[in-house]
């Protein structure tokens, strides 16, 4: 406890409300009540309704959410399959092999997703691989984009799993990928489920690379969101977001569930 | 045979740093080796070379006749238990201890049979079901050595395995150690410690090392009865360590002259005599040392006086005594000349 | 002692050398090591194992077989120990290099070699030259790079403060804070600019009350399509960014030190300054470059906020490629684009590896 008397620490707390609600609580109140409403033009929204929500599970909205699912799903687990088998042999590496290997995976962090977007367009756009008008131009640059994060804290995870555990098993007669299989993966798999709920989350949300590639008949969540509110239709576009929201919460609170079945410790 | 372990001219070093040093020691099918040794002293390295998790510079390991330098750990046919067990957390207990038999394709009709047979060996077949978090250190230790059992190693490693345990679960962990040997009078034990009364307790021989190197072999009888090196007398069991000039008919400790076995050693030079505490007597008799109190320690049993002669200070165990002697008084010590082991002064063992 | 011994045995050379834990740990024998490329050297039954061995305590005379359920290939075999073809290591490591090269770094060489060829054909420096002169190229430049700094100061202070409160100002709730923080984090970052778009838009919740209280037929709020309004949602989005590294660095830090400061005479601002800060300078460097290079790639944000005036150096990729179809100016902005992002990127790396955050 840092500060001790009563009336000092009302001051940090009434400090902490001030700044926390406004700046984060407060933004996603004000999208859910806008979701419910038909108006705002004062301190609050006004004219209730069901009506948005309506709107935002049937027809293109409800194509949106599938499009944002399959895609979310289809990248997460590519990514994850990529990316752990880029730790795992990254491990298997010289310090100075896991260096380069390790730094390649991070790159697509550090370009801005935007290029991501672009470059993916510019390369399949053309012979051989074209791509471009396609779901899976979405896909890819979906899964090329969250690869990075499915890599680093995959391999954050084998740096911390104890070799003993993989010695024992080979002491006892276990081929490498056995050991793989029966004691490293398993061991890894409270991981590779957090590893998998964050790329989910995030190719969710993912607009950047989407908005240069979507082709029209696969328009994801986070675009649709874009073109209700550039039409002028915010309400409407709120009540999108707000799907958006619950759906990436519902499945990151799953994954949750899963990992702590599968934690052993 | 294809037990025992073979170890010729093994040499070990990390980025420059030899931590096992041109190392050769023979286990006997059967037998019980203890590593023993202060920690750095290679001994740990020595096993894990065995194991295949570390691959020697130099040299060649053989387990039985076969030379398994080469090989990957998976392919040696070893039992293994380590300090902190290894136990797989995700597998009950039984999936643990199967784990070896499956890997090496063992028969499955067969497995349930020698899961049970291991668990019951270590006492814990009521456990089977249960995960390695639901157990305590000294229950997760016993599924450790029958998940090495399992497998009917040729060679049991075991690596510090009760240093995780506390001092009673430990003294019982070496009974039960001692039982399991003599059961399987046919697997050759390799027991890396640094607790001396681990090694004295269970092993037919003990290979003390220091260094890297090893610095001496023997049964815990000669080891502790007649070490061959200062290093050897004082890691094994305690020792006085006199610097002694040798005489005609024994030696002379600071100008007092003593009986000893001299075992030929020349006339005129210096050596190191060593006597165990607790073979040290209070008041006359021969090869009597007078000197003043400086320290004395009551230890429940026993009391462990520090005694000064001609500047040297010298260990006493003695059986409790009535009266605790008084600090600074005279007193006079003797020891059986039986009991006291010349050592050649910086002579070290071939091993 | 435990991780010095931890250095593997190499797939097929001599002795590996790493120095200590680190190290040694992340070299063990693992996957694709020790693979033996011959199936049958690994798939063979195990030696004729135990069928007749009774019982283990059966103390059977040690025939061949007493080693029973050895590895194959013990018996009395080659001296040399059979030949393992192994497989070398950094072939595991091809696959997913080669799908990385294939889907990220081909497209990313297509566009540099794209900023170098003019749609005249050939291949100059033109485009580069033309762009660089352009007037919104250089307003972008500067408006990203403000932005991002500005921003990127502004977490730090509030995260900071933020933190503070939560780590050693303990209140009820304040686990629930952290966790809602991590949600936060999950959600895409153009939905603050939509909820900011309700609270301080023309006719949104400030100006509501504005003129509802001063009877005005006009709140003063007008910000939102100004670079003032994508500051204010990159300070929203982005401090939580720099929160979480913080609390990690607080929880680790001992209580027992603020308890001696205080007992020592030393005031709450004083045991901040000379006790906590200095242990969160490595957790703030890090999650402070990494926000301003998000900061820097912000996409979402400006596009939400849809005012003309805000253009950085991602939004004007956007305009460049799909609304005006000029790809090799997009792709110049792009590679300078890339060239500060990465450059800023390593530099978190270093930082955040050399003070282990």
């Amino acid at each position: 406890m840092l500060v001790h008397s009563r009336t000092g620490r009302w001051a940090a707390w009434a400090l902490f409300v001030v700044l926390f609600v406004p700046l984060f609580a407060l933004p996603l109140l004000v999208i859910l009540a806008a979701s419910f409403s038909t108006h705002w033009s004062g301190a609050f929204p006004s004219g209730p309704t069901a009506g948005h929500y309506t709107a935002a599970v049937r027809g293109e909205s409800l194509q949106a959410l599938t499009t944002s699912l399959v895609t979310a799903l289809t990248a997460s687990l590519l990514a994850l399959t990529v990316g752990t088998w880029a730790a795992l042999a990254a491990a298997a590496l010289g310090r100075g092999g896991k260096r380069v290997l390790d730094a390649l995976f991070m790159l697509p962090v550090a370009v801005p997703s935007v290029v991501v977007g672009l470059a993916v367009l510019v390369a399949f756009s053309q012979p051989p691989l074209l791509l471009n008008g396609t779901r899976w131009i979405v896909i890819l640059a979906h899964t090329v984009l969250v690869t990075a994060f499915a890599h680093q804290s995959v391999s954050a995870a084998v740096r911390r799993l104890d070799p003993m555990y993989e010695q024992a098993a080979a002491s006892l007669g276990a081929r490498p990928s056995y050991v793989l299989w029966k004691v490293k993966l398993p061991l890894l798999l409270p991981s590779l489920n957090a590893a998998a709920g964050l790329c989910f989350a995030l190719s969710m949300g993912e607009l950047s690379a989407t908005m240069m590639l979507y082709p029209p008949d696969w328009m994801p969540l986070p675009v649709r969101i874009f073109t209700a509110t550039d039409r002028g239709s915010l309400f409407t576009g709120s009540a999108v977001a707000v799907v958006l929201m619950a759906t990436t919460l519902l499945v990151l609170l799953a994954v949750s569930r899963i990992r702590t079945k599968a934690s052993y410790r | 045979m294809t037990s025992g372990i073979r170890f010729e001219d093994v040499s070990v070093a990390y980025g420059g740093t030899t931590v096992l040093d041109a190392f050769s020691l023979t286990v006997e099918p059967g037998e019980v080796m203890a590593l023993l040794g202060p920690s750095g002293s290679g001994k740990t390295t020595a096993l894990r070379a065995v194991a295949g998790f570390v691959r020697p510079a130099a040299g060649r390991v053989f387990i039985g006749d076969r030379d398994v330098t080469g090989l990957p750990p998976h392919r040696r046919g070893i039992g293994m238990v380590v300090q902190q067990y290894a136990l797989f957390p995700h597998l009950r207990v039984e999936d643990n201890v199967a784990f070896g038999l499956k890997a090496r394709k063992v028969n499955k009709g067969e497995i349930p049979g020698r899961v049970a047979e291991a668990l019951e060996m270590t006492g814990m077949a009521a456990y089977g079901t249960r995960y390695p978090r639901e157990l305590s250190g000294g229950q997760q230790q016993r599924v450790a050595i029958a998940r090495a059992l399992a497998v009917r190693p040729g060679v049991l490693l075991l690596d510090e395995p009760l240093s995780a345990l506390d001092a009673q679960l430990r003294s019982g962990m070496l009974a039960e150690l001692a039982r399991l040997h003599r059961e399987l009078p046919e697997v050759s034990i390799l027991y890396v410690t640094h607790d001396q009364v681990e090694a004295l307790t269970l092993a037919d021989r003990i290979a003390v090392m220091d260094k890297a190197r090893l610095q001496d072999c023997g049964t815990p009888r000669q080891l502790y009865r007649r070490p061959r090196t200062e290093f050897t007398a004082s890691f094994v069991g305690n020792a006085n360590l006199l610097p002694v000039a040798v005489g005609g008919a024994g030696v002379s400790f600071a100008g007092t002259p003593l009986k000893v076995d001299t075992g030929g050693a020349a006339s005129g030079s210096t050596a190191t005599l060593c006597v165990r505490p607790h073979l040290v007597g209070l008041g006359d008799g021969p090869n009597a040392l007078r000197g003043t109190i400086t320290e004395v320690q009551w230890r429940g049993a026993t009391h462990r006086l520090y005694v000064d002669v001609g500047g040297r200070r010298l260990k006493a165990d003695l059986r409790e005594l009535r009266e605790t002697p008084e600090l600074g008084a005279e007193v006079t010590l003797h020891f059986a000349p039986e009991d006291a082991v010349l050592l050649g002064a910086g002579v070290t063992s071939d091993g | 002692m435990a991780s010095a011994d931890a250095v593997p045995a190499g797939g097929g050379g001599g002795v590996r050398t790493a120095s200590t834990g680190a190290g040694a740990r992340g070299g063990t024998t693992s996957a694709g090591g020790t693979r033996s490329a011959d199936p049958r050297t690994d798939g063979a039954p195990p030696a004729p194992s135990d069928a007749p061995v009774p019982h283990a305590d059966a103390a059977a005379p040690r025939g061949p077989r007493s080693g029973a359920g050895a590895a194959p290939g013990s018996r009395p075999g080659p001296p040399a120990g059979a030949p393992v073809r192994a497989v070398p290591r950094w072939v595991w490591a091809l696959p997913p290099v080669g799908v990385l090269a294939l889907f990220f770094l081909y497209p990313l060489a297509l566009v540099v070699q794209q900023s170098l060829s003019p749609d005249e054909g050939g291949t100059s420096v033109e485009p580069y030259a033309e762009v660089f002169a352009s007037e919104a190229f250089r307003e972008a430049l500067s408006t990203t790079v403000w932005l991002a700094v500005g921003a990127t100061l502004g977490c730090l202070v509030l995260g900071f403060v933020l933190a503070l409160v939560i780590a050693f100002i303990p209140f009820p709730g304040g686990r629930a804070v952290a966790k809602f923080i991590d949600v936060f984090l999950s959600f895409p970052s153009f939905l603050i600019t939509l909820a900011l778009l309700f609270v301080y838009g023309t006719v949104g919740m400030a100006n509501g009350l504005w003129t509802d209280v001063t009877g005005a037929a006009e709140g003063p709020f007008h910000f939102l399509t100004t670079p003032w309004g994508v500051l204010l949602a990159e300070i929203t989005y982005f401090t939580p960014f720099v929160m979480r590294p913080l609390l990690a660095a607080f929880s680790q830090l001992d209580t027992a030190q603020l308890e001696v400061a205080s007992s020592l005479g030393a005031r709450p601002a004083r045991i901040v300054r000379q006790v906590i800060l200095p242990e969160a300078l490595p957790a703030l460097a890090a999650g402070g470059s990494l926000v301003l290079v998000m900061c820097l790639n912000e996409f979402g944000i400006v596009l939400f906020t849809g005012a003309k005036g805000v253009t950085t150096l991602p939004m004007l990729v956007y305009s460049e490629a799909i609304l005006a179809s000029d790809y090799p100016a997009a792709c110049v902005v792009a590679v300078v684009n890339i060239a500060i992002s990465v450059g800023l990127y390593s530099l978190y790396r270093v930082v955040s590896r050399r003070v282990g955050a």
